[in-house]
């Protein structure tokens, strides 16, 4: 069995590694949703563990990491001289994952025209090398991984219906850390175990308020931030005790920001109405730039820049002038941005009033 | 809402945890934009813990006092 899987007390946990043992020895292909740092590769390890091939490859790649171009070559190798700087044949991942397991993470991020040919390999069972004849057969067992909602991507029409169906003939989802919060300590001793034997040393006692810290915090980056965060506590803890001293700023002032600038926004009415806005400001990018992850940059900015400015707007009842002096701009430029960000703008509430009347 | 207020936020949310090692965090003096703290507890004199909470307590208060700066004592 792998080392790095741990069984803590959660059952929705304790259910997918029950479900990973039946499944693991089937060749079905198996979709891996959950948000990152979830252990979408440590369950596609774990499949490849369960079955009759556990002796081949466990082949792993990132579909995020190559440029659209070069995606292609990755998964299905090339001919010597398939293209500038080809000087020699190299075979791709399928191959190299023949009889074993391929895990595709960021499947999501495979782009539309190399959706189709990842389909017919999936199809057919051969791969053909990028400026190659042959079609070299191939077994592979493939485990996609992902972040995103697929289903919603094939209505949005930017993921293949037919790649999905292919992809997703088994499915697990991955909790996040804060869903299976029971499963904190065993998961912190285990890290903290393994970074202490790093450094030659038995895992000191863990303080009560080390846990309590641990279990209020929302782990963001899920269990590879807690991961990291043990890492940190074994590197720079010397005193023999892991108190809460030992945790990073990160963990233990996550949610002192906002709240700080929600007190101050509330406090205090009519003072610094500037300072107040612009703290408003802060308080509503906390918010939203973790609250669309996965969209690009150009809308997340969009749409963030629409809250602020529907913030200010709410709190000025609607009077741009005064929005604008809030928010340190020109009159026209509030103007400009109003039109720039207009879709993700809140309707106003005078066109509210008017539809109800 | 007064610097010594915000500071006093600051340090009550993370006081429960620092409480349950038997240890606290206070504001000692301030003096224009800087603050002066003291660690006590099994914590204090740790020299990660020291850095964790300067600079926790300080990013904090920074979002809303840019000026502001954070000096641990003894």
């Amino acid at each position: 069995m792998d080392a790095n899987i741990v069984i803590g007390p959660n059952p929705r946990m304790r259910a997918i590694f029950e479900y990973v043992a039946l499944i693991g020895p089937g060749v079905g292909s198996v979709l891996v949703t959950g948000e990152s740092g979830t252990g979408k590769e440590v369950v596609a390890n774990a499949l490849h563990d369960h079955s009759p091939r556990r002796q081949k490859p466990f082949v792993a790649v990132s579909c995020a990491l190559f440029a659209d171009t070069l995606i292609e070559s990755e998964l299905f190798g090339h001919e010597r001289g398939a293209f500038t700087g080809a000087i020699a044949a190299r075979p791709g991942r399928f191959e190299r994952a023949d009889g074993g397991t391929l895990f595709l993470d960021d499947i999501d991020d495979v782009p539309l025209g190399m959706q189709v040919k990842l389909l017919r390999v999936l199809q057919n069972r051969t791969v053909e090398r990028l400026g190659g004849t042959r079609a070299i057969p191939i077994d592979v067992r493939v485990v996609a991984g992902t972040k995103r909602d697929l289903q919603q991507m094939v209505k949005e029409g930017t993921f293949r219906e037919d790649l999905y169906y292919r992809l997703n003939v088994l499915s697990l989802t991955l909790p996040p850390l804060r869903e299976r919060r029971e499963d904190l300590p065993m998961l912190a001793e285990h890290f903290l175990t393994r970074f202490f034997a790093r450094r030659r040393e038995p895992l000191p006692p863990i303080s009560a308020g080390v846990m309590m810290a641990l279990q209020s915090y929302d782990w963001p980056g899920n269990v590879r931030e807690l991961e990291n965060t043990c890492e940190r506590i074994a590197e720079s803890c010397s005193c023999g005790h892991v108190r809460v001293g030992c945790l990073g700023a990160s963990v233990l002032f996550a949610s002192t920001e906002s709240e700080l600038n929600d007190m101050v926004a509330t406090s205090a009415p009519g003072a610094g109405a500037s300072a107040r806005a612009i703290a408003d400001g802060a308080a509503a990018v906390t918010v939203s730039a973790r609250g669309y992850p996965d969209l690009p940059l150009d809308e997340r900015l969009l749409r963030i820049e629409a809250e602020i400015i529907a913030a200010v707007l709410a709190e000025t009842r609607g009077n741009k002038s005064q929005a604008a002096i809030r928010l340190g701009i020109k009159r026209s430029t509030l103007g400009d941005r109003i039109d720039r960000c207009a879709e993700f703008l809140p309707p106003r509430p005078s066109a509210v009033a008017s539809q109800r009347l | 809402m007064t610097t010594a207020d915000m500071v006093e936020a600051v340090l009550e949310r993370i006081r429960p945890a620092l409480n349950a090692d038997g240890g606290d965090i206070e504001l000692v003096n301030l003096e224009g934009e800087v603050v002066h703290v003291r660690l006590t507890g099994e914590c204090a004199g740790c020299p990660s813990a020291e850095m964790t909470l300067r600079v926790g307590v300080e990013s904090a208060l920074r979002r809303v006092r840019p000026g502001l700066r954070v000096v641990p004592v003894l």
